[in-house]
């Protein structure tokens, strides 16, 4: 991943007075699991990201800020981790992250036509949410299911074999409270 | 030389159906932790030999000898040790880690733990890539299981002197993160830029302490070498490339899938023999370990796959994760080569000039032959470009750009019709802009101001 370029003066930071991103929840668990496990306090930063993605949907540039104060980092510093990372999100995206592969064994069992298709049922272009919020499209490389593609991944859940049908159907069966669409194959939790 | 049961697979059946995850009690009744009680009685320099006398080579794609990279670190403890597992499998073509974890994650604790008593580690980090999201939870329940089984924690291995924590530490999206350094940055919540070398992290790696490095799969072989022994192992595969090995098949094959068998089967054996032969057309190319070790071309079928014979007689960068890519007659190799530049162009770091810029330049020179406006000079600019790149000509800190490099010579060299095909000398499309008042035709993707 190359540098960021975007203009982050236009990200809009909520104003103070409003509640902290970072819950004392979150805070009390990083403290109690993860503080424990590494031998810095930075370290615990990618999974206090990943927290805050799971709960708020994206990173806001507040919540970087308050990361950063709780791990004892600067701001700056806490970017420039956040912002190398693809999975990351410092801007709002939909509901339901569509991820779909690009690498050579889906593309050559036909990834692009899986993307155009989601593309027209959806009305976006690749990097886009819907209006409703619901849905955002991108492309990823690759998922690591080479020997099933081709293979998209909607947040936590993969898809293989994809074929016309069952991208349809995958996406017309989507619950519409995302926090309750998980993986079928995950039965212990 | 022989492969007669599966090792890694024994417990993943080929049949999609019959799968299943072999938990703690699934794992124990199978014969699991046998190796671990008998590791116990061993010393870390015993276990380290056993190891290095098998020949066992690293299977995360630069086959180092996996006993000599042990022995590396310091006998003397001054700290914590690490163990960082490398299960940042995003190379594409591989897909061998991921089955491993998802249907028999206990055998990667197994020889997490063997390796953690041969080397003295205190803490293993398991990196897995941010997308695997099914594997990370099943690496979590069966950590869980391991720790209540007194594996892992306080009381020590199975009560002995090794006292080893063990945690998953989630990627967040970045294939350099499997680079060894950039992976032990990763874990120190910095970006994933790998790091100059040396010291190497055997002497300063994670937190700045002594740190072993493995792949998923090579950890897997462990628990096997320490109870069937290294005789046993070198049975298979060939004397310096010795063991069974996971072959990622996919692409234009009959039955795409993990297959085991022994190093150094060649490369017809794989096609028809594991893989059921080619599909939609006769074979034409074959990526032989993730796209960053290059491309077999028609003429190589006899290629062994094992470390060496691919890169003396294959002409690739190496057998890398003997992840596979088929591909038949009907493929467009320069848009195969543009999907894999583009792979680089966007996953490149962005540390070092000559791969930041130069994978860029490489994907937008390949786009542009696909559309129409290759010249003549494009071939040798490529060609100029991947000279340039990697650590092989000293000009980067990592082997990310050789990836780049090999991929791109290979591709060119050995389908060098094909791609000059589409370069002429007076390329194909022009375009036609006014200039002052008058139309003028130029070449596409020439200066136009």
């Amino acid at each position: 991943m190359a540098w960021p370029a975007e203009d982050r003066r236009a990200t809009a930071v909520p104003k103070d007075g409003e509640p902290p991103l970072l819950t004392d929840e979150m805070k009390k668990e990083l403290t109690e699991k993860y503080f424990p496990r590494y031998p810095t306090r930075r370290a615990v930063l990618l999974p206090a990201l990943h927290m805050l993605q799971h709960h708020h949907g994206w990173i806001p540039m507040r919540a970087l800020a308050e990361v950063g104060e709780f791990l004892g980092i600067s701001p700056a510093e806490v970017l420039d981790t956040a912002s190398f990372y693809e999975e990351y999100w410092l801007k709002p995206k939909g509901k339901y992250l569509i991820q779909v592969c690009r690498s050579l064994a889906c593309e050559i069992y036909g990834s692009k036509r899986v993307t155009e298709q989601i593309k027209k049922k959806l009305n976006v272009e690749c990097g886009e949410t819907t209006r409703d919020g619901k849905f955002t499209l991108v492309e990823l490389e690759c998922l690591g299911s080479c020997g099933t593609a081709p293979a998209m991944l909607i947040n936590d859940v993969l898809f293989e074999d994809l074929t016309p049908q069952k991208i349809n159907q995958v996406l017309d069966g989507l619950p519409e409270d995302a926090h309750k669409f998980r993986d079928p194959t995950v039965d212990w939790q | 030389m022989a492969f007669t049961e599966p090792v890694l697979l024994k417990r993943i059946p080929q049949d999609p159906s019959k799968r299943k995850v072999f938990w703690y009690d699934d794992y124990v009744a199978t014969g699991g932790y046998s190796a671990l009680k008998k590791a116990t009685t061993m010393t870390g320099d015993d276990i380290t030999k056993v190891v290095t006398d098998s020949g066992l080579r690293g299977r995360g794609g630069a086959g180092f000898s996996t006993g000599q990279k042990w022995a590396f670190i310091p006998k003397e403890r001054k700290g914590p040790h690490y163990l960082a597992v490398n299960a940042d499998e995003s190379e594409p073509g591989t897909f061998k880690d991921r089955y491993l974890i998802d249907y028999d994650p206990h055998q990667l604790l197994e020889g997490i733990a063997i390796t953690a008593i041969a080397t003295q580690c205190d803490i293993a980090y398991i990196y897995i890539r941010g997308e695997y999201h099914r594997q990370a939870k099943v690496l979590e329940r069966a950590i869980a299981e391991a720790y209540a089984h007194e594996i892992f924690g306080r009381q020590g291995i199975f009560g002995s002197n090794t006292k080893l924590e063990c945690y998953v530490h989630r990627g967040a999206g970045a294939y350099i993160c499997g680079e060894e350094t950039g992976l032990l940055e990763s874990l120190e919540g910095k970006r994933g830029w790998p790091r100059n070398k040396p010291p190497f992290p055997a002497i300063a790696g994670a937190f700045g302490r002594p740190t072993v490095i493995n792949n998923v799969e090579t950890l897997c072989c462990v628990p096997h070498l320490i109870e069937r022994g290294p005789a046993w192992f070198k049975t298979m595969g060939t004397p310096k490339s010795a063991g069974p090995k996971l072959y990622g098949m996919s692409g234009h094959v009959n039955r795409p899938g993990v297959y085991e068998d022994e190093l150094g089967i060649t490369l017809q054996y794989s096609i028809e023999n594991l893989a059921g032969g080619m599909k939609g057309g006769k074979y034409k190319a074959a990526i032989c370990g993730g796209i960053s070790m290059g491309v077999l071309g028609p003429n190589e079928l006899e290629v062994k796959l094992d470390f060496d014979d691919v890169r003396f007689r294959g002409g690739c960068l190496g057998l890398g994760t003997a992840g596979m890519i088929v591909l038949n007659e009907h493929t467009n190799m320069v848009a195969a080569l543009r999907n894999c530049v583009r792979f680089y162009a966007h996953e490149s770091c962005g540390q070092c000039t000559h791969c930041r810029e130069g994978s860029a330049w490489m994907h937008k020179i390949l786009s542009r032959i696909l559309d129409g406006g290759g010249r003549a000079s494009d071939l040798d600019m490529l060609l100029e470009l991947e000279k340039t790149q990697g650590i092989m000509p000293g000009t980067t800190i990592c082997g990310f750009a050789d990836g780049t490099a090999w991929a791109t010579r290979t591709f060119i060299n050995k389908f060098y019709e094909e791609f000059a095909a589409l370069c002429p000398e007076e390329p194909r499309v022009q375009l036609t802009i006014r200039r002052g008042t008058q139309n003028v035709a130029v070449p596409m993707g020439s200066n136009t101001r």
